[in-house]
């Protein structure tokens, strides 16, 4: 099947008449952020989004309680889920995609996270090929790949002379194309777009990890940590972490229980409330970020905490590179 | 992909002049730590990805002799010598390589105490610009490319310094963006920048990025970190974003020295260095202050005289 552009603007029109939430790639002041779509030509793919769309299940900030006191009674009242809207996630990149996936197993591993799963529940992703690449992107180096449909439900290859081919990888994704085949037209002899294809050393993630597997102590964590500024950018931009915080924020009387995200490199992401900190120097947290991805998840959950998507090392503000790391380590 | 700025393939300066910085930087780094005169040196490297540079500590000859300077030597280096990241440096005397807008930085660390100009030998890099943020570190500098605070510079040519690196070509005459978005800003009504922060501020996430660059921000214990009492929500709504990005400003008055580090890490785009810029702009017309041009204990902001204008206790 395929789909033209304007069809794909018509799709999201579409959706939206059925108040249906979509979001995807926008182009807002100078950079471009998933963000609800008014309408679909506002649909920007020529850019990688500067944040992951993991906060669509994930949000920066989310209320997970309210409370207020009044006439000396306390009522504490639990957000309402089933408020959560419908949502299209249209645009994603493979590296973005693929993470949600990822993400599953540890927002449903000892405890089962409402605010995320019922998102995941309520979201149909529409995956795009990657036909534009710069040297910050490694996909390929972790397992992924341009074209990868991991996380996808419906998944779409640009054509060369516009237009994209269209296909389902589930029923989510089915269900999605039947409810709008008047948009769908019978599939092309039009070429696939080239693939982009970044140009890096692969990585043997298995030889990583065994490396990390021996090397909590190591000279190269601090040799690292040296230029850390100990910022969450890297964490926040990245598709994968997922760590957040609890605060209780409001004023007088009544207030909220808020999530938002954090990060290991920040240096009170461990103080505890008697002051002590495990990770009390910035080579301990930058170590646990690099376990966390390639060592931690993969005993815990046997996946990579990773999709290669080069966020970090675009947007490091002491220009580490994830990658030249990995190869570092890869090389020993 | 992600550049925002197409570049044109004519550089705006000639890359010579930055590769005569580089010899003259390789050559001071090695002689000073073959000679002991320092422990270490802290200045640039090549990165990865081409044209990328990132911030090292050279200890070794052989360190030293890498080290370089181009277009994309963004990071503000005195970062090294104020608290946040002083644990990384060898106990001894260092060197350090400065743009000119580093320099600042470090005249205002000595101001406040925070290190003494006679533990630092200062390799000060004649610079004729580098690169802002979203430009393409691959591609030759251009003027679309030029940082916004390069545009404005005064302190190309980096004074009282131990060695001058290179030498500074003929630099183009290039519009103040910057003092234009101010002029703009200011010509709003209150309502109508107010408005435009607000959006500004709504794409922050707190990362913190602004903070943890920052030279001046060196406390140990920031505001916005504590909870008991909590002054600042942490949370990446509109109204922990405003005080945060509110309260820095104010702290940093009269203190940036206008480095712009801030903004060009900022991963959303949030134009900070318009607020430090402004707020300096305050400080020159209140008090004829230009905060680290040379260092003072005694700033504006910090001190007190009898003919203080009190207009505003009514």
């Amino acid at each position: 099947m395929t789909l033209t552009l304007d069809n794909l603007h018509r799709l999201i029109d579409a959706l939206l008449a059925k108040k249906v939430r979509v979001v995807g790639p926008k182009r807002t002041g100078a950079i471009t952020v998933y963000a609800p779509l008014a309408k679909g030509t506002e649909l920007d793919l020529d850019q990688l989004p500067r944040r992951s769309a993991k906060e669509v299940f994930f949000p920066p900030c989310e209320t997970i309680l309210s409370f207020e006191k009044r006439d000396g009674k306390t009522t504490v009242s639990d957000p309402d889920l089933d408020l959560l809207p419908e949502t299209v996630l249209i645009g994603v990149r493979p590296c973005d995609a693929a993470a949600p996936g990822i993400l599953d197993a540890v927002f449903s591993w000892d405890y089962d996270d409402p605010f995320y799963l019922e998102r995941r529940k309520r979201t149909t992703i529409i995956g795009i090929a990657c036909t534009a690449s710069d040297d910050a992107c490694f996909c390929t180096a972790v397992g992924l790949a341009p074209d990868a449909r991991q996380g996808s439900d419906l998944f779409l290859v640009p054509l060369q002379g516009g237009g994209f081919a269209v296909e389902s990888l589930d029923a989510k994704g089915s269900a999605l194309k039947e409810r709008h085949a008047a948009l769908f037209s019978a599939g092309s002899n039009a070429q696939p777009l080239p693939l982009a294809v970044p140009a890096v050393d692969p990585l043997d993630l298995a030889k990583v990890k065994a490396w990390l597997d021996e090397n909590f102590e190591h000279p190269l964590w601090q040799e690292i940590a040296d230029r850390c500024a100990g910022c969450g950018a890297c964490a926040f931009l990245c598709p994968a972490c997922h760590c957040f915080d609890i605060v209780d924020e409001g004023g007088e009387g009544s207030g909220c229980r808020r999530k938002h995200w954090d990060a290991c490199g920040f240096g009170k992401f461990t103080m505890h409330a008697s002051a002590h900190n495990p990770r009390d120097v910035q080579a301990q947290r930058y170590r646990n970020r690099i376990m966390h991805k390639f060592k931690y998840y993969a005993d815990k959950f046997g996946q990579t905490l990773c999709t290669g998507c080069g966020r970090c090392i675009r947007w490091c503000p002491v220009g580490i590179d994830i990658k030249a790391v990995l190869d570092e380590i890869n090389g020993k | 992909m992600t550049s925002n700025h197409q570049n044109t393939e004519t550089p705006l300066i000639d890359p010579a002049c930055y590769a005569a910085a580089t010899a003259a930087i390789r050559t001071e780094a090695v002689r000073l730590l073959v000679a002991g005169e320092v422990a270490a040196v802290v200045g640039y490297r090549a990165g990865r990805r081409t044209g990328s540079v990132m911030p090292d500590v050279a200890t070794t000859v052989e360190a030293a002799g890498q080290l370089l300077f181009s277009p994309a030597c963004q990071n503000n280096l005195a970062l090294f010598l104020s608290k946040a990241k002083r644990e990384v440096l060898p106990h001894g005397r260092v060197a350090i390589v400065v743009k000119g807008c580093d320099l600042r930085a470090l005249a205002g660390l000595i101001g406040e105490s925070q290190l003494r100009r006679d533990e630092v030998h200062v390799i000060g890099v004649a610079c004729p610009g580098v690169f802002g943020a979203n430009a393409d570190l691959s591609k030759p500098l251009s003027a679309e490319g030029l940082a916004r605070k390069c545009r404005a510079c005064k302190v190309h040519l980096p004074e009282g310094v131990d060695l001058v690196a290179g030498t500074l070509p003929p630099l183009p005459d290039l519009p103040d963006l910057e003092a234009e978005e101010i002029a703009r800003l200011e010509a709003m009504t209150p309502q109508e920048r107010w408005a435009f922060w607000t959006e500004q501020f709504s794409r922050c996430i707190r990362c913190l990025a602004c903070r943890q660059i920052c030279p001046f921000c060196f406390c140990t214990q920031c505001l916005c970190d504590r909870n008991r009492p909590q002054a600042v929500d942490t949370s990446p709504r509109p109204a922990g974003n405003t005080a945060w990005h509110m309260v820095r400003a104010m702290h940093l008055a009269g203190r940036c020295s206008g480095c712009a580090e801030c903004e060009r890490v900022c991963p959303m785009d949030i134009p900070l260095n318009l607020l430090n810029r402004k707020m300096a702009q305050e400080l020159y017309e209140l008090y004829g202050f230009e905060a680290s041009m040379q260092p003072q204990e005694q700033t504006p902001l910090t001190s007190y005289r009898d003919n203080d204008d009190q207009s505003f206790i009514k």
